[in-house]
């Protein structure tokens, strides 16, 4: 008897702490997602549906669910297609390789903040660095965090470097996990080097690529920090990203029924992204060479 | 041995239980405040001197951010019971807390200090949220005009240009712009909100009117400040749009003499005297229409959550840091105004207006001040208006269709939060 719950009480403390950190939490949005409350007023009368009815009538929630899909539309695609070319150049254990790979990883363990108080400076329009730089070439001052077509774009530049190096690394474990006698047998059929790549490399490296996959899409959907320094959601909400709407409402504007309510759709929209990604991409997914 | 071993011990526990008795006696006083720089040296300074007149009363200031990340994290702190005994809440800002009984309410207290005879008219008025006072004045302040005098001297101004309206402030900043652009210069720094109220007050109209609580958004006047403030940035380019889309940009712009003119809280006299010396030259906000300036800053209340020796101690301090002698530490570290009547009888105050040529132009205003409404909606509005005006200043949505919308917006969030 003892035995057969001893697994049990080995995964306890881990359930536990899982349990009051994301369980309950969720739970309790889920909760105070049908009550008016601005987190000051001591009761918390309930209000239905009023809170979901108010956000998806609301403009700017819809502007906010296009943003984020187009941030994470073009940015994921842009990460994980950079990151294995580069980690099919910097899989070879060589000196050069190993500095490059720890020079590309230094922006994943550095400061968001830090990143984005330092790329405001560069993309500011009258003081900035680049703009100083295009100058310098006879071009023009480009408006980068003013201009609605171009703030996102920013953003995402901004996000994929800082990413990159966390993808290249993950990808890099992958390729070195492909066994060399594939290579070897495409190269005594006289392969080439695309073809190979397309043939062998990416198919086996699809389950490194679905992990990555899964973590940089609800990465994407869930950028907060960059945001908030850069462009809180401006100009004209062009990069007012899902969890920087919710940040806005909760913490703002006192609004916590509609924050939570907020964050309850981006919750089950996460849950649904990652649900359909396993139904048509899982079945690709070959872990086996 | 063994006696020498005992009277040790004997003397550990004495000291020991000494110890906790002083640590027993010893009331902290947790306080939130959004200053650092210069204000931070001086708001250290008058805390020093009260914990030396007040050995029992440990004050443990604690530097947050601005004044909205200090609402932010306030509202946050509050239902996880780790809100502060005493905070420092922007004029406009504390009727909502004051209204959710967060705040407690002082007017017992400051009807029993001496201290309120002595405070400014203006400065006790900021403290009153519907007939009771929550908040004792600290830092008070008015928008005032800064230009860099070789900037404009560089631009061919030989002597000083009208700066009373709208279009002198445009003319300025379009020669200045004309002549330094290449430089990196622009003419003004795009308003911040504190200023932007003050146009508006200037252009003889309000946001909400501080009586009736009438929104004045989409009033004419209104309208018609906003769009010139816009055309500044969207039209004329005399304004960076760097200092939309991040307020203090615009401000530190000018702090590097890549700016002409600022508008902004007399609060940032200290700053802007130490960056640019004898260049800096301060003068009053315009006079559009009309001449009128909001008053701004805040006040420090505290929690209705603190105990009440901690309430005690905490009040001691607040009416101790708006004493002559600590508002003149206050105002001559900072520029901030007097809110005391007697701060000018202090030596270091007197200095100050010695020595520092400029500081007293808020002061001057004051003849023309008005005071700004403070119901709960206002922390709304102050946080949608930053959206509304980055719209409008980058030329994406008009004026007048801008501030219709945001009115009605307003208007029914006033009716949901009142």
């Amino acid at each position: 008897m003892l035995s057969r719950l001893t697994p049990y009480f080995l995964v306890l403390p881990l359930i536990s702490f899982i349990a009051v950190f994301t369980y309950i939490p969720i739970a309790s949005s889920l909760n105070l997602s049908f009550r008016e409350w601005d987190f000051l007023s001591p009761t918390m009368p309930l209000v239905g549906v009023e809170n979901y009815r108010l956000l998806f009538s609301s403009h700017e929630f819809w502007n906010s669910l296009k943003v984020t899909a187009i941030f994470a539309l073009v940015s994921v695609p842009i990460r994980l297609g950079l990151a294995l070319l580069v980690a099919s150049y910097l899989v070879r254990e060589v000196l050069p390789s190993r500095i490059l790979r720890g020079a590309l990883f230094l922006p994943s363990v550095t400061s968001t903040v830090s990143i984005a108080v330092v790329f405001s400076w560069l993309f500011a329009t009258d003081y900035g660095m680049i703009n100083a730089f295009l100058q310098t070439l006879g071009l023009g001052k480009v408006p980068w965090l003013q201009d609605p077509q171009l703030a996102l774009g920013v953003l995402i530049i901004v996000n994929t470097w800082k990413q990159l190096g966390y993808d290249i690394v993950i990808y890099i474990a992958g390729l070195q996990a492909i066994p060399q006698e594939l290579y070897d047998a495409a190269a005594v059929d006289g392969g080439r080097k695309g073809r190979v790549f397309r043939r062998v490399t990416v198919p086996l490296v699809m389950p490194t690529t679905y992990f990555l996959l899964v973590v940089s899409v609800i990465e994407a959907f869930q950028v907060f920090t960059v945001v908030d320094i850069m462009t809180k959601g401006g100009p004209a909400g062009a990069t007012d990203m899902l969890v920087n709407m919710l940040y806005r409402i909760g913490f703002t504007l006192f609004d916590i029924g509609q924050g939570s309510a907020l964050a309850v759709v981006l919750f089950a929209l996460l849950t649904a992204l990652a649900l359909f990604k396993a139904r048509v991409l899982g079945r690709r997914v070959h872990y086996e060479a | 041995m063994l006696k020498n071993l005992k009277k040790l011990l004997l003397a550990g526990l004495i000291g020991l239980s000494g110890s906790i008795s002083a640590a027993q006696a010893e009331v902290t006083v947790e306080f939130w405040h959004s200053f650092d720089g210069s204000g931070g040296e001086a708001l250290g300074k008058i805390i020093e001197n009260f914990q030396a007149a007040n050995p029992d009363i440990r004050i443990d200031a604690q530097f947050i951010g601005n004044y909205n990340d200090i609402v932010t994290k306030l509202q946050a702190a509050i239902p996880a019971r780790r809100a502060p005994d005493a905070v420092i809440m922007e004029v406009t800002r504390y009727g909502l807390f004051a209204d959710r009984g967060v705040l407690m309410d002082l007017t017992e207290k400051v009807n029993a200090d001496p201290l309120k005879d002595d405070l400014f008219d203006f400065a006790r008025e900021v403290g009153v949220f519907e007939g009771k006072n929550y908040i004792v004045p600290f830092n008070s302040s008015t928008p005032v005009l800064y230009y860099n005098k070789e900037i404009f001297e560089r631009a061919g101004f030989a002597e000083e240009p009208a700066l009373k309206t709208y279009d002198d402030l445009l003319a300025v900043s379009k020669q200045i712009t004309e002549k330094l652009g290449d430089e990196g210069i622009t003419g003004i720094a795009a308003p911040g909100q504190f200023a932007r109220w003050g146009l508006i007050m200037d252009n003889d109209s309000d946001l909400i009117d501080s009586k009736t609580g009438e929104i004045l958004i989409d009033s004419p006047n209104t309208i018609e400040a906003y769009e010139w403030m816009a055309s500044l940035v969207h039209e004329h380019k005399v304004a960076s749009a760097d200092g939309v889309t991040k307020e203090n940009n615009g401000r530190d712009a000018f702090l590097a003499s890549k700016v002409g003119i600022m508008l902004n809280s007399t609060g940032n006299y200290g700053r802007s005297k130490k960056a640019l010396g004898d260049n800096l030259a301060v003068r009053p906000m315009p006079c559009n229409k009309v001449c009128a300036v909001p008053i701004g800053g805040a006040g420090i209340g505290i929690l209705s959550s603190a105990d009440k020796e901690t309430q005690d101690a905490a009040y001691k301090f607040i009416s101790f840091a708006a004493s002559p002698e600590s508002n003149a530490i206050w105002f001559a570290g900072t520029g901030y105004m007097p809110i005391n009547k007697h701060t000018a009888e202090q030596p270091l105050a007197a200095a100050a207006v010695q020595d520092k040529p400029g500081i007293t132009v808020a002061i001057d205003q004051l003849d023309f001040a008005r005071g700004r409404p403070r119901p709960p909606v206002v922390t709304w509005m102050r946080a949608t208006e930053y959206d509304m005006w980055e719209a409008m200043a980058l030329g994406q949505r008009e004026p007048a269709e801008t501030l219709k919308d945001f009115a009605d917006r307003t208007r029914k969030e006033a009716e949901r939060t009142n």
